[in-house]
C-alpha cells in the first residue's frame, strides 16, 4: 500500500484552500502579477505554490493530467489521498493538467472548450524554477491597467503554441507557479514582443 | 444598528462560511473560468440556501465561496446598509464565518450588493459581488437559452441594438434606466444586475474586481479589474446617466444618486442619497 508514502497538506484544510482560491483568483484578474502563498506546504516534487494550487482547487470532479515529470508514486498518492481527483492519460479528458517547462512546447490534445461553453477548458498549473528570469514581454488585456512586462521565462515556442491555438472565446488559463508564487495568463490576456 | 468592524464569534455548527468545501470548490473554478472569459456566463451548480431566491442566493453563494477570515464585509442593498436584506446578509456571514463586517466602503475587502455601486471610488484589491436576478441580457428579446448562447457564441448582438432602436423610436430616447446592457472588453454583452446606469461608467476600467452571481438561473460572470466595460448607444444617441435638479435632502449632494421619497398625500417629494454612508459621511464633515 502507499500509506508509507502519505504527507501532511493543509494545516487548516478550509482556510488555506481559501487562501491558495484567492491567490489563484487574483492571478488571473490581474494576470502577469505576482501572487503570494506564504503557508503552502512542501511535497517532493511539487513547488509550495504548485500543490497549494492541487489541494485548493483539485477533487473528484477533476479528471488531472500529469506530465511524465509528475508522475511520481508519491505525487500520486497524496493528491489521489488529499483531492481525491482521478488521473486520466487522455489529455482532452483532463480539466486540470501538471505541466513543467518542458511541456509547454506542445499544447495539443487539451480541452480548449468549445464556443457556447468556452469555461468547460482545461486549466493548465504549470510549475516553473523561477518567475521573473525570462525575457520582459509586454502583457495587455483585462485586469492590466495599460501594458505589464513579465518576465516569465518560458520557451519563446510556447508563445507561438499558444498564439497558434487562440480561438478567444475558446482557450486555456495557464497559472505559473514556482517556490512560494504564482503567476496568471487568462486566454483573454494579449501579449506582444518587447520593442527596445 | 452600527455592528462596525468588532469581529464576531463564529458558529461551528456551520462550515466556515455556511457552505460545504467541495462547493465551495466548484465555485471557485467556475470563478477563475468567469475572471478568465469576461462577461460570460459560467454555469454552476447553485444550492440551496437558507432564504428564498430573489434575496441574494447567487451572491451570497460567491461571498461564502470567496470570504476568508481575514475579510472585511459590507453589505448594501439598493445602497443602504441599514435594509433587512443588508442587515441580515451580513449577519449570517458574521455569524457562520465570523468575518469583521463594517459600512465604510474603503475598509471593506468583499462588498457584496443588490442593484447599486457605492458613491465612493472602489480601491484596488476591493472585490464587488452582485446579486442578480437575471443574468441573461437577451433573455427579454430571445426566451431560448439554446438561441442566446449562439447569439453569445456567434458575436451575434444585433438583436439588442434593435432593442434600443426601438425605445428611440418610440420614446425619442433609449428608456432603459436600469439593468442597462454593457459590452465588456470588446466582445461579450453584459447584464450589469439591476444597477441604475448611472452606475454603468464605474464599471468602466474599476480598480476592483467584480463578480456576479444568480441563484436562481444558476449563473455566474466576472469582469476583472481594469476592463473595458461600454455601455451600448448609438453614434447619434449616446449613453447619457440621469441627471436631478433636486440636491439630497439630507447632505445637499448633487452628484450622489437620488432615492425619491413622497412625503403626503398631497405628492410632495424630496430626494435622498441612495448611498446612506457617503450620506452620513457628508453630513459628518458639513457639522465639523
Amino acid at each position: 500500500m502507499s500509506a508509507h508514502l502519505l504527507q501532511p497538506a493543509f494545516v487548516d484544510p478550509v482556510l488555506d484552500a481559501q487562501r491558495g482560491f484567492r491567490a489563484a483568483l487574483k492571478a488571473l484578474a490581474e494576470p502577469g502579477l505576482i501572487q503570494h502563498l506564504p503557508s503552502a506546504p512542501r511535497l517532493d516534487g511539487l513547488a509550495p505554490a504548485t500543490y497549494a494550487l492541487c489541494l485548493a482547487l483539485l477533487d473528484v470532479d477533476t479528471p488531472l493530467w500529469l506530465a511524465p515529470s509528475f508522475d511520481t508514486p508519491l505525487i500520486r498518492a497524496n493528491l489521489a489521498f488529499h483531492c481525491g481527483c482521478p488521473l486520466t492519460d487522455k489529455r482532452e479528458d483532463a480539466v486540470f493538467a501538471l505541466l513543467g517547462e518542458q511541456d509547454l512546447l506542445d499544447l495539443g490534445g487539451f480541452d480548449h472548450g468549445n464556443d457556447r461553453y468556452p469555461d468547460q477548458s482545461c486549466t493548465l498549473l504549470v510549475q516553473l524554477t523561477d518567475l521573473e528570469a525570462g525575457r520582459g514581454l509586454l502583457w495587455r488585456g483585462p485586469g492590466i491597467q495599460a501594458q505589464r512586462r513579465v518576465h516569465v521565462p518560458v520557451p519563446q515556442a510556447f508563445w507561438h503554441e499558444r498564439q497558434r491555438r487562440e480561438a478567444f472565446p475558446r482557450g486555456l488559463d495557464v497559472l505559473f507557479a514556482a517556490g512560494h508564487h504564482l503567476i496568471g495568463l487568462p486566454r483573454s490576456s494579449r501579449i506582444a514582443e518587447e520593442h527596445a | 444598528m452600527n455592528d462596525l468592524t468588532q469581529a464576531p464569534v463564529r458558529d461551528p455548527a456551520y462550515n466556515f462560511a455556511y457552505l460545504d468545501e467541495q462547493t465551495k470548490r466548484m465555485i471557485r473554478r467556475a470563478l477563475l473560468k468567469a475572471v478568465a472569459i469576461p462577461g460570460y456566463q459560467v454555469p454552476f451548480g447553485g444550492r440551496e440556501m437558507p432564504l428564498p431566491y430573489g434575496w441574494g442566493t447567487g451572491g451570497m453563494q460567491l461571498t461564502a465561496a470567496i470570504l476568508g477570515a481575514d475579510d472585511v464585509l459590507k453589505v448594501i442593498d439598493q445602497g443602504a446598509d441599514d435594509t433587512t436584506n443588508a442587515v441580515s446578509i451580513r449577519r449570517f456571514f458574521a455569524r457562520t464565518a465570523g468575518v469583521a463586517t463594517t459600512e465604510a466602503t474603503p475598509e471593506a475587502t468583499v462588498i457584496q450588493t443588490r442593484h447599486r455601486i457605492p458613491e465612493t471610488p472602489l480601491q484596488a484589491g476591493q472585490v464587488m459581488v452582485y446579486q442578480v436576478p437575471i443574468p441573461e441580457p437577451l433573455r427579454f428579446i430571445e426566451p431560448s437559452e439554446t438561441e442566446t448562447r449562439t447569439m453569445h457564441a456567434l458575436n451575434d448582438y444585433g438583436v439588442m441594438h434593435v432593442k434600443l432602436y426601438e425605445d428611440i423610436a418610440t420614446f425619442g430616447h433609449i428608456a432603459t434606466s436600469y439593468a442597462y446592457p454593457v459590452m465588456v472588453d470588446e466582445r461579450y454583452v453584459m447584464d450589469p444586475s439591476p444597477i441604475p446606469k448611472f452606475d454603468n461608467p464605474k464599471l468602466d476600467m474599476s480598480p476592483a474586481l467584480m463578480l456576479f452571481g444568480a441563484g436562481r438561473e444558476k449563473r455566474l460572470y466576472a469582469v476583472p479589474p481594469y476592463t473595458q466595460v461600454t455601455s451600448l448607444d448609438f453614434e447619434d444617441h449616446p449613453f447619457e446617466v440621469q441627471q436631478w435638479e433636486h440636491n439630497c435632502a439630507i447632505c445637499g449632494s448633487h452628484e450622489s444618486f437620488l432615492d425619491e421619497l413622497i412625503l403626503d398625500d398631497a405628492g410632495t417629494q424630496s430626494f435622498v442619497c441612495s448611498d446612506t454612508w457617503y450620506c452620513a459621511q457628508r453630513v459628518k464633515e458639513n457639522n465639523q
